[in-house]
């Protein structure tokens, strides 16, 4: 059987359509299928089904699928498919959807283990960086500008071999 | 600079069969996972990250001064067959082997220590120690790491620990694996049930080589599962709890044997040695079979002419990559069956 509205290829799509009382079958090839409005053409695409799919079995994959790393340019679907992070700043930037992945990996979420004596020292910096800072901010309220000229030197000081990192 | 060559005819320190429990504990290893900071993990990293990480990484083990007789091998450098014969030795794993581009492994001559450059991650540090001995491991590597760590900006977060590539080994990057010989409790299938104890500790059971091979000569390693949430101690503590246990079900499961045909076992023990000292070709699979058979006739005292270390190193002399390396070229299967059988033979006939 011809496709009857292009009366060229073969019919392999075959509908009946009931408009009312009136039932009315036609007879298409795959491609004038398409194009006719029917709930055919209204059928979801095979990566929208996967989509949906994905939604249900992982929930966040869905809200984190638009982020990318600014770092390293990983997208969070990639991260999915392959299982590697590209970067170290993907575990603060992909944070949301991990979380759960590592809860479920390691039951924790953590890190509770030896903690580097460089970061260690970071710490006790950013610590004393925050305290100056509010101390600063003390002596500007208070009009005392010889007081903060002093803490914003200090400032200055400590985070100048701040290296930014981490 | 080291000559592979001159590694082919004895084994690493882990191997000489003394420490705790060394009748059925093979070795104790643990490898720390480290990556340096700013640079991106390696499957984003270019060609020109690669290169100037593998320079950095390769330096810093140079100035830190971990072993006295420290050597690197360039990966990119060596034979196929000779990257085989490291992974042989544990030296680097078949991931770092089979890799590409700017790679490499730098060790201590008594072969307990490792530190491969640019495998998954940056960085991995390992210790192996003979027996029972993880505490002993981790003194050593903690070590390491922290002369590292004062040379060597490690990219770590106060949330997540140790930043891998791979999020199953973030925390504190470390993987704690003890390997066990346990051939009775195969004998009497009684393995499978120690596979789900463990597994419910959130342990793993692998094969001789680790993650995805097979089990032969009835050598397993048990590792922890997870490295976010609890500290090294920690993990180290629950391994520490559940080999005992296992030591213990394997002596049974031996005594077992004995006392319900004391003859069959002798005579299954026997039969494995005398094959091993007349055979003129034996498969990879079949020599693991047949050490592992002997080797259980040792610790019940069947057998008392042979050491627990040449049993021991043999399991790994014989495998594909040092028959090659021992030969000096590239064997087929069936050429290395033959020689696989002279050298054990060879091996067995000074005693």
């Amino acid at each position: 059987m011809k496709c009857e509205s292009c009366n060229k290829k073969h019919a392999t799509v075959h509908l009946t359509e009931i408009t009312g009382a009136v039932k009315k079958e036609r007879h298409l090839c795959e491609d004038c299928a398409q194009n006719v409005n029917t709930h055919l053409a209204k059928m979801p695409s095979p990566t929208e089904i996967l989509a949906s799919l994905i939604n249900q079995v992982a929930p966040e994959v869905s809200e984190m699928s638009k982020i990318v790393c600014p770092v390293c340019g990983l997208t969070y679907l990639e991260f999915r498919s392959h299982g590697r992070l590209g970067c170290p700043m993907d575990y603060t930037i992909f944070r949301k959807g991990l979380t759960p992945l590592l809860e479920k990996m390691h039951g924790g979420t953590q890190h509770v283990g030896k903690v580097p004596s460089r970061a260690g020292r970071e710490m006790i910096k950013k610590n004393e960086l925050m305290l100056l800072r509010s101390e600063l901010n003390k002596a500007v309220e208070k009009e005392d500008y010889e007081k903060a000229v002093e803490l914003r030197d200090k400032i200055y000081e400590l985070s100048g071999d701040d290296n930014g990192e981490n | 600079m080291v000559k592979i060559s001159d590694l082919a005819d004895n084994t690493g320190e882990w191997l000489r069969g003394t420490g705790s429990e060394s009748d059925i504990v093979i070795s104790s290893r643990i490898r720390l996972a480290r990556n340096v900071a700013r640079f991106p993990f390696l499957s984003r990293a270019n060609v020109k990250q690669k290169k100037e990480l593998e320079l950095t990484v390769r330096n810093k083990i140079k100035d830190a001064d971990i072993t006295p007789d420290i050597c690197y091998v360039n990966l990119a450098d060596i034979t196929s067959i000779d990257r085989l014969f490291l992974v042989e030795r544990h030296l680097i794993s078949r991931e770092h082997a089979g890799g590409e581009g700017e790679r490499g492994v730098a060790f201590g001559k008594e072969e307990t220590i490792s530190l491969m450059v640019n495998e998954e991650d940056h960085l991995r540090i390992q210790v192996i120690r003979s027996g029972f001995e993880l505490r002993e491991a981790w003194k050593t590597i903690d070590d390491i790491d922290n002369k590292l760590e004062k040379r060597l900006n490690y990219a770590y977060n106060s949330r997540f620990g140790y930043l891998t590539a791979c999020p199953t080994n973030v925390g504190t990057g470390m993987r704690a694996s003890v390997m066990l010989h346990l051939p009775a409790l195969g004998m009497t299938h009684h393995i499978e049930k120690v596979f789900n104890a463990v597994a419910k500790l959130g342990l793993v059971v692998r094969g001789l080589y680790g993650e995805g091979t097979q089990v032969s000569g009835d050598l397993y390693q048990i590792s922890n599962q997870f490295t976010l949430g609890k500290s090294e101690m920690e993990i180290i503590e629950i391994i520490e709890s559940v080999i005992p246990r296992i030591t213990n079900y394997e002596r049974m499961a031996r005594k077992a044997l004995v006392a319900e045909n004391k003859e069959q076992l002798e005579d299954r023990v026997w039969r494995s040695y005398g094959m091993l000292k007349v055979a003129r070709m034996i498969s990879s699979e079949e020599i693991m079979h047949l050490l592992s058979q002997v080797r259980m006739g040792v610790n019940l005292g069947i057998i008392s002419d042979v050491e627990m270390k040449t049993l021991n190193e043999l399991f790994i002399l014989t495998l594909p990559g040092h028959l090659q390396k021992l030969e000096g070229r590239e064997l087929s299967s069936a050429q290395r069956n033959i020689i696989r059988a002279a050298y054990v033979r060879k091996r067995l006939e000074k005693i």
